[in-house]
């Protein structure tokens, strides 16, 4: 059996007069995309520079695909790639020569091929002869993330790889995430915009004030949900169905006339029953959803509180 | 991995191409035929030379001189800015990061940047130094002083660029107008007596003046300087020097890139290099007051000897110091819960060492040449040990107390112990209180001090004593304090 992507044990982060990361302890299979999500100064990018050994951490252990950070930093290297969420580019290079810079470094095979490889994935093609310097924030970004990908790491840690982006650039940048995701790397990516996540992630840990709250996968993390917001759309039978709504426990409720919100701690189980009831009840039911993506009722339920 | 394909050298010389070298090889290559220009002139013309020049290798010299001149502030001074900018500006732009994740070996990434950022300089000074072989042979000079200014000039150039890198990796802006500074502040102290001064071998001046032999002018300039007693060529001094101190200061950087949280020097580093500086200097002024020198430049040789060896310590002191944070946060990781742990980890514990070191070099000087002067000695490396001390302690406990404040603080309490007496013996016109200055008692003693007054210097010892004491015990409970949060 082939070792996790990633596995982090126990890890502390100690700064001055502040724990900044607290015994975390998390596991990665190859293909697991996992939102690192958390308010501001959670320590999401703490953990991300201690898990690349760019941060000293005090106690626990990083492993990636069975190689250890404190005895095979070599090795690691090799496995992980770290996308800091600015962009450290050399302005006066053109962004061939920046990832030639990466490729020498890295040893990478057939350095052409793979530079251009990168430079396809992430759409820079035809920027292959501009200069960083006048590189969009955007550009920057997913020039960064070629630089990240042409070692072929098996381990990706994104922070806040969105950040600054229009909504152009975040729509791009979801495609190569997805395709990423395709192509088997393990992910962690970190961001307080829960959006940028919702949907390609398979995995969620939250953190707040150094602490990891919540870790597990989305779906396991939605049954644990004590409560969720819902919504309810129908197309006859409205008064009955508020009539059963209000009967099976439905909180701050909110009706119109054609359907209504409410909140509802009854968890998976208790929403399906609640769903058969209108159903056998004859509402005739047109639309029945949660009430946001499930990463931000995960997170809203965590206790992490503060989101920015 | 050769060089030629070091991703960092070759990023750096793509960089300096990019921003183009023509101009500044065409800069170079006019200031060098403008001095060649000069020379024929001044040959041509030798006796009715306004300047006097009484040979050809008399004005080759001068005009040689100014070649050097140049080449020295192209690729010694701009050069090792230049490489510190380099460093300063991919640590800012967190492309230092970014290399320093790849799977490039720390001594890779050293030499790159090492080598690479002064290229433009390195090329300006290629071509003077071939405008400066063709001043030397036109003027009938020795070959070899060609040879041994630009060995010289060149090995002083990497000397640069490793103390660049240094200053790019510990200062978070270019301060190149303070070394300026600095630097005017010291030189005069160095031409005392220059073949006595370590900086005049580790910086070569006076291996330079030497090969140019202006000895008719000032006799020191024209001898062969001594180690020891024994006649030693400059030019040896100075390489042996640069590369001992160079391949320490390697070190320290490959250490730095593979793990930028240790301390900036190791302890066995710091007191091999102080070890290796100060028993060169005793070495140099050895038989101090036995030689054809002058009484008085015998004590300034011994005062500034004593400066040097303070100004290294205190600065090595600071370098290898560690932020108590780090040592709290190792103090965890180890389980370490004595104060006595502590001390071993903490800088107080190098200051007895460098003291120590320091008190060494000095008894054998004394014992050797001036046993007469052995109470002043005493004073010396008491008042030195207490400088020492009271230096960390106070930046210990500072660091511990006020935290990213601590500098002022420390600036302030030194102000308090160095400077505040001598304000007051100025105005109050008192002998005895200036001498209660932290630096006053050494440097008295190793005046012609007389008997009577050395009684003085001692009671000035016992209370700055008293100072380190008082520091020690706060400094104790500062760490209890933080080794309680700790655990």
């Amino acid at each position: 059996m082939s070792s996790p992507a990633l596995v982090i044990e126990h890890l502390r982060v100690d700064f001055p007069d502040v724990i900044a990361v607290n015994d975390l302890t998390l596991t990665m299979d190859a293909g697991d995309v996992c939102g690192l999500i958390g308010p501001n100064g959670a320590g999401k990018t703490t953990t991300m520079r201690a898990i690349s050994g760019l941060q000293e951490f005090t106690r626990g252990s990083v492993r990636v695909s069975g190689h250890e950070l404190a005895s095979e930093p070599d090795e690691l290297k090799r496995r992980l790639g770290f996308m800091p969420d600015f962009c450290p580019t050399y302005d006066q290079l053109t962004t061939s020569e920046f990832l030639e810079h990466f490729a020498r470094a890295f040893d990478v095979p057939n350095r052409s091929k793979r530079i251009e490889e990168c430079l396809e994935l992430t759409w820079l093609t035809d920027k292959r002869d501009a200069l960083c310097e006048g590189l969009s924030r955007g550009m920057k970004q997913r020039l960064v993330l070629a630089k990240t990908l042409l070692p072929n790491p098996q381990v990706l840690l994104l922070d806040e790889p969105a950040s600054g982006l229009d909504p152009l650039g975040r729509i791009e940048l979801r495609k190569i995430l997805l395709q990423l995701r395709e192509s088997g790397k393990a992910v962690l990516i970190s961001s307080h915009i829960l959006t940028e996540l919702s949907g390609f992630c398979n995995k969620a840990a939250i953190m707040e004030r150094g602490e990891l709250v919540k870790f597990g996968t989305i779906a396991d993390l939605g049954q644990q949900m004590s409560q969720r917001k819902m919504s309810v759309k129908w197309r006859a039978d409205g008064d009955k169905a508020v009539e059963l709504l209000k009967n099976s426990g439905a909180k701050n409720l909110e009706t119109s006339a054609i359907g209504a919100t409410f909140d509802f701690d009854g968890g998976t189980e208790g929403l399906d029953e609640l769903l058969k009831t209108l159903v056998t009840q004859g509402v005739r039911v047109a639309e029945w959803r949660g009430v946001g993506d499930d990463l931000e009722q995960i997170f809203l339920q965590s206790g992490a509180k503060e989101l920015m | 991995m050769k060089l030629s394909e070091n991703p960092i050298f070759l990023t750096h010389k793509r960089l300096v191409h990019r921003g183009g070298v023509l101009a500044a090889v065409v800069i170079a290559t006019l200031i060098g035929f403008s001095l060649l220009l000069g020379l024929f002139s001044s040959l041509s013309e030798l006796h009715q030379s306004r300047w006097g020049f009484r040979s050809p290798a008399e004005t080759g010299k001068i005009f040689y001189g100014w070649v050097i001149g140049v080449e020295i502030f192209m690729l010694v001074l701009l050069g090792a800015n230049r490489v510190t900018r380099a460093l300063q500006e991919d640590r800012k732009a967190g492309l230092w990061d970014s290399n320093r994740l790849t799977p490039l070996k720390p001594e890779q990434i050293v030499a790159g940047y090492w080598l690479a950022p002064a290229l433009r300089e390195f090329y300006m000074a290629v071509v003077l130094a071939g405008f400066g072989l063709l001043v030397v042979l036109f003027s009938h000079l020795p070959i070899t002083l060609w040879l041994g200014t630009q060995t010289l000039i060149f090995s002083t150039a990497l000397f640069c660029g490793l103390l660049g890198i240094l200053f790019g990796m510990a200062a978070q802006k270019s301060s190149g107008a303070l070394i300026f500074l600095a630097m005017f502040f010291f030189i005069p102290f160095s031409f005392v007596a220059p073949s006595r001064v370590l900086t005049n071998f580790l910086f070569p001046i006076y291996g330079i003046g030497n090969l140019f032999q202006i000895g008719e002018v000032e006799r020191d300039w024209a001898r062969m300087p001594e180690l020891f007693g024994q006649p030693m060529p400059a030019i040896l001094i100075s390489l042996g020097l640069q590369a001992i101190i160079g391949w320490f200061i390697w070190r320290v950087l490959v250490r730095k890139t593979a793990n930028p949280f240790q301390p900036l020097l190791l302890r066995w580093e710091a007191i091999s290099i102080f070890s290796i500086m100060v028993f060169a200097q005793h070495a140099l002024i050895w038989k101090v007051r036995t030689d054809w020198f002058r009484a008085d430049v015998s004590e300034q040789l011994l005062a500034i000897t004593h400066g040097g060896t303070l100004l290294v310590g205190l600065a090595l002191l600071l370098l290898a110091s560690r932020p108590p944070e780090q040592i709290r946060v190792e103090a965890m990781r180890l389980g370490l819960k004595s104060i006595s742990d502590i001390f071993q980890r903490s800088s107080v514990s190098l200051a007895l060492a460098l003291g120590g070191v320091a008190a060494m070099a000095m008894t054998v000087q004394f014992s050797m040449h001036l046993p007469e002067n052995f109470s002043g000695l005493i004073v010396t490396v008491v008042n030195l040990l207490m400088i020492f001390l009271t230096f960390t302690l106070l930046l210990e406990f500072c660091r511990l107390r006020h935290q990213r404040r601590a500098l002022g603080f420390v600036a302030l309490w030194l102000f308090v112990l160095v400077v505040v007496p001598l304000i007051l013996g100025a105005v109050f016109a008192s002998e005895e209180a200036a001498q209660v200055c932290l630096l006053a008692p050494g440097f008295l003693a190793l005046t012609s001090v007389s008997a009577e007054k050395l009684p003085a210097l001692h009671l000035a010892n016992l209370v700055h004593f008293a100072v380190v004491v008082f520091l020690f015990i706060d400094w104790r409970r500062q760490w209890k304090k933080l080794l309680a949060r700790a655990a």
